[in-house]
This record gives structure tokens, sequence and C-alpha cells, in this order.
């Protein structure tokens, strides 16, 4: 029988909290999720022999028409351009709704007035504004900007808000009974812990940012990989139009990765 | 087992034949409502008058919604009384490192390590960095965690916990310490063992305490006097004559203290029963 070490049983205890079954290894894991791909590209090929193959294209169609996209500088160039347009929309999506989620966090009056037309705002859709900004900035990179801004900007906002909101009153309690000034409390207590708050927020926003992303090059001047996607869907290329879906794919999956990357990094207290 | 009645020993006779022995905490008909949200006014201390002399431990004690937890609030200055006077070391309390708050639910900084934890206590302190970390790193080694120190509060036990907390209370070297039900939160059998550590560190420290708790064999272990509260007031003071240094099985087999316990008991029992608040009024629970 083998022996159960004191760190061992620690672990099991820890796993048997949260789950009925046993937490599998990293390695079993990375394994299942490469098994799983190998049946996602099984099933696509099955797909593209039984469904017509100029509707669906095999894998190795895709793959080829990747190396041809690659070599013209295609998609480079349209994954540039759409990276450019969304990273500038997101990041003045945090520039804004961070701060401005703090500020209505900090002052209540502030807060309570704004926080109406926040969640109205949040509520419609923002497809709905396009033909305005179309009308207002044009079809350039300014408008395309603008449309991510929107998509990102309200999920931040919202969350850095009921982050700072939600402070916990029994910290600041502690912290106001040692002597701690409003600032120190401000600082030391209530942004601290608005940060996972503000993370689910950056998470939203960079999901939404990726969708407005496409929607904004598919509805403005066509370009960037929702141009492309435009251009291939219209002209029925549909190697080059799964090229295009899976880049789209690839960005989203490393942005949302690297988030929670970054989640983990500050949530290592969280044990 | 010595009765002093109700106002008969006011702070104010106190005051005044002050020597070496000065009060450190002094609440003078203290009175102290709230308003509920629904806009009702109660009366959480109608009229408290007690006082805490340095290096003495106090128990306070009595029926929950009695103002216990109100009397440290006011005590630390976090909450002002609408009437009366109270004082800590002569001049009026305010939030800080004069007093040492140790709080039910531990309230310790989930993000912070156990030594930044200690270390939030004495920013307001005149001291250097370094000086605030020695300070922090032998309060911790006095609650014997000095091993623990990086580790973050999730990975500590609940006793770990209080005892982060207790000496975080204990480092910025507060005139008095206010214990809120510090140990309730805990199992019965760490909750035992924090009551021996406390003594420990009495007889090593001598600070002067305010505790409180529900339990009167806790008031009795740990306390020097006794403080009964019922309903905003203070009802009655015992001293606990029972010799220290102290320990849970000699203390708690000592003829004196089951006297007093079961004469306390009687008197907590008595207060519930007869309070149209208590969801036991009128019970017929006679022992």
């Amino acid at each position: 029988m083998p022996r159960v070490t004191p760190r061992q049983r620690k672990n099991t205890a820890m796993a048997d909290n949260r789950l009925p079954s046993a937490a599998p290894g990293a390695l079993t894991v990375a394994a299942a999720r490469t098994g799983f791909l190998a049946l996602l590209v099984l099933l696509w090929w099955v797909a593209s022999v039984n469904v017509a193959r100029n509707i669906i294209p095999s894998p190795l169609a895709t793959l080829e028409a990747a190396g041809r996209l690659l070599h013209a500088g295609d998609l480079q160039q349209a994954v540039l351009d759409s990276i450019s347009v969304y990273l500038s929309g997101y990041g003045v999506a945090i520039l804004v709704a961070i701060p401005l989620g703090v500020v209505m966090g900090a002052f209540n009056l502030l807060g309570k007035t704004l926080e109406i037309y926040v969640y109205a705002l949040s509520a419609t859709p923002r497809v709905a504004f396009i033909p305005l900004i179309i009308v207002l900035l044009g079809l350039g990179a300014e408008a395309k900007v603008f449309i991510v801004f929107l998509g990102a900007v309200m999920p931040i906002l919202i969350n850095t808000y009921a982050g700072v909101r939600q402070a916990d009153p029994e910290l600041v309690e502690m912290a106001r009974s040692v002597g701690a000034g409003r600032l120190r409390i401000f600082t030391r207590i209530v942004l601290p812990g608005a940060v996972p708050y503000v993370i689910v927020g950056l998470r939203l926003g960079a999901t939404i940012g990726l969708i407005n992303t496409v929607v904004a090059e598919l509805y403005t001047a066509v370009r960037g990989l929702g141009g492309l996607l435009a251009v291939y869907g219209n002209t029925f290329r549909m190697a080059e139009y799964f090229v295009v879906v899976l880049s789209l794919a690839t960005i989203g999956v490393i942005v949302t990765e690297g988030l929670r990357y970054a989640e983990q990094r500050l949530g290592r207290w969280r044990t | 087992m010595k009765f002093d009645r109700v106002g008969e020993t006011g702070p104010g006779t106190r005051m005044k034949n002050a020597g070496h022995n000065r009060p450190r905490l002094v609440l003078d008909s203290v009175e102290k409502r709230f308003a509920r949200p629904d806009g009702e006014i109660v009366t959480a201390l109608s009229d408290v008058s007690m006082s805490v002399e340095a290096h003495t431990f106090v128990a306070l004690i009595g029926p929950s919604g009695c103002g216990k937890t109100t009397v440290l609030r006011i005590a630390n200055g976090l909450i002002q009384p609408d009437n009366g006077a109270v004082t800590i070391a002569g001049s009026a309390p305010k939030p800080g490192p004069e007093t040492g708050f140790v709080f039910q639910e531990f309230r310790l900084i989930p993000w912070a390590t156990v030594q930044a934890n200690v270390e939030f206590a004495l920013e307001v302190l005149p001291l250097s960095r370094a000086e605030r970390a020695e300070r922090a790193r032998s309060y911790l080694d006095l609650v014997g965690l000095s091993r623990s120190a990086q580790s973050y509060p999730g990975q500590l036990s609940g006793g770990m916990k209080q005892r982060v907390a207790l000496a975080r209370a204990l480092a910025s070297e507060p005139e008095i310490l206010l214990m809120d039900e510090p140990f309730a939160n805990l199992d019965a059998q760490t909750r035992e063992l924090m009551q021996s550590e406390l003594l420990h560190i009495w007889m090593r420290h001598k600070p002067t305490v305010l505790f409180v708790t529900h339990s009167v064999d806790e008031a009795l272990l740990l306390a020097d006097r006794i403080v009964l509260m019922g309903t905003g007031r203070v009802l009655e003071t015992f001293d606990v004559d029972i010799e220290r240094p102290r320990n849970l099985e000699a203390t708690r087999s000592d003829a004196r203290f089951i006297a007093m316990r079961d004469d306390l008991w009687a008197r907590i029992r008595d207060l519930v029963l007869s309070d149209p608040q208590s969801e036991f009024y009128g019970r017929n629970l006679g022992g």
C-alpha cells in the first residue's frame, strides 16, 4: 500500500472540497485536450468529405490556403490591421473605464447619478450606433476604433464600479479602527478588493471588443480580418474563409488566456 | 465574590483617587442611539458607566444585543456617544494605535501576507520601515507565528488567523486591547488553546483588556473583573478573586470558579427570561 504523506493528504482534502472527483494533473489535461483537437479535426474532415467540398473545405485545403495567404502577405496585413484597431479601441476603453469606474465608486453621488445612464447605454445594442458613428467619423480607422471602444468600455466600467462599491465593510472598519484615513483605506483596502471585478470586466471587454472589431470591419471600410471574412465569404473561397475564422479564434484565445494568466498572478493569495 | 452595586463606584470617584493605577478607559453615563433603516430610533446604550484600570482584564458579558460591542466601538472611537463622556488614558478616543481591536471575524487583509497585515496597523506610528517590520516580527513571534510571516491569511487555520489579529492589535502597543468575542468563531478545542495562549500572553505583558464574550466560563477564566450588561445598561460588576497564573484545568475546577459560574449563569438566565424582547421571554427554564 502506498504511504500517504501529509502533503498529499492535504492536497486530496482540498480537491475533495471543490469536486467530488480528484482533480487531474496538468499533463493529463493537455493530453486530453490534444486528443479532443484531433477528434475535432477528424470530424471536420468527415464533414468536408460528406458535405460538398466547396462549402466545407478539408483541413488540408485550409492549411494550403493558409500557406497561400501567408506567402502573399495578405493574412499578416489583415491581422496587423485588425489587431491595431482592436488594441487601440480596447486600450482607450481601459483608460476611460477603469478611472471612471473608480471615481464613480469613490463618490457616491456621482456613481448614483451616472449608473442609471451607464446601465441604459450598456443595455442598448451598440450596433445601433454604427450608422451614426459612420456619419460622424467616416469609414476609416477612427470609426472602427470607436466601435471597438464602445463595446469594450461598458463591461469594464460596470465591473470596476461594482468592485469598488462592494468593498468589504468589515475590512474597511478594521482599517478605520487602526487609524487609517480615507485615502489609505481607499488605496489599500477598497482598490485591491476591486481587482478581481476589474479583471472580469477586462475579460468581458476583450471578448466584446474582438466581436466589435469584426463588426466594425464588416460595416465600415472593408479591411483587416473582418474585411477578408467579407471578401472570401461573398466569393465562396471557403478555404481562405476558414483560415480567417481560425485566425480570429486564435486571437481570442491568446487574449483571454493572457488575461487569465494575469488574474492568476494577481490572485496568488487565493489558495 | 464582591458585588459592586451599579453607580456606587462611578468612574468619577475613581478618577479622583487616580494614583499609579489610573483608569485607562472611562465611560461616564454614556448614551448611544441608532436609527434603524426603517427610521425607528433604537437605544443601544442608555446609561453606561464603567472603567478599566491599567493592566486589568475586564470581561463584558450579557445577552445578545445588550450593547457590548457598541461599548467597544465607542472605546475605539469608531462611533461617538450621543451623551456622556469617554476617555482613553485621559483623552477622547480616536481610532488608531492607542487602542488595539480584535474582531470576532479576524478581519485580515486577504491579499496581504501575515507580516503585512500586522504592519498595516503600525503605519500611523512614527516608525521607519525597518522598525515597523521588526515590531511586526516580534509580535508574530509572541503569538508563535514567526514561521508563517510570509503566508497569506487564506493558508492559515482559524486559530492562526486569530493569532495574527491578536499580534496586529498588540503590535501598536495600545493603551487598551479591545476584544470582541475573539474566540467565538473557533472550534471548541482551538478556543480553549487560544484562551490558554491569551492567559500566557497576559502574564508576560499584562496588557489592559476589555473583552466581550458570551461565555461565562471564558469571562471567569480570563478576567479580573466581570461587567454584566443587560439591554444598554451595566447591571452589576463582579471581581473574580482567583489568583494568577491561572490555567484551564485547575481554574475551572476551582470551587470559587464553580460558585461564581452558577451565580452568573442564573443571573443571565433570569435577565433573558424576563426580557420581553427575548425569544425565551416567559419560558419556564428554571434550573
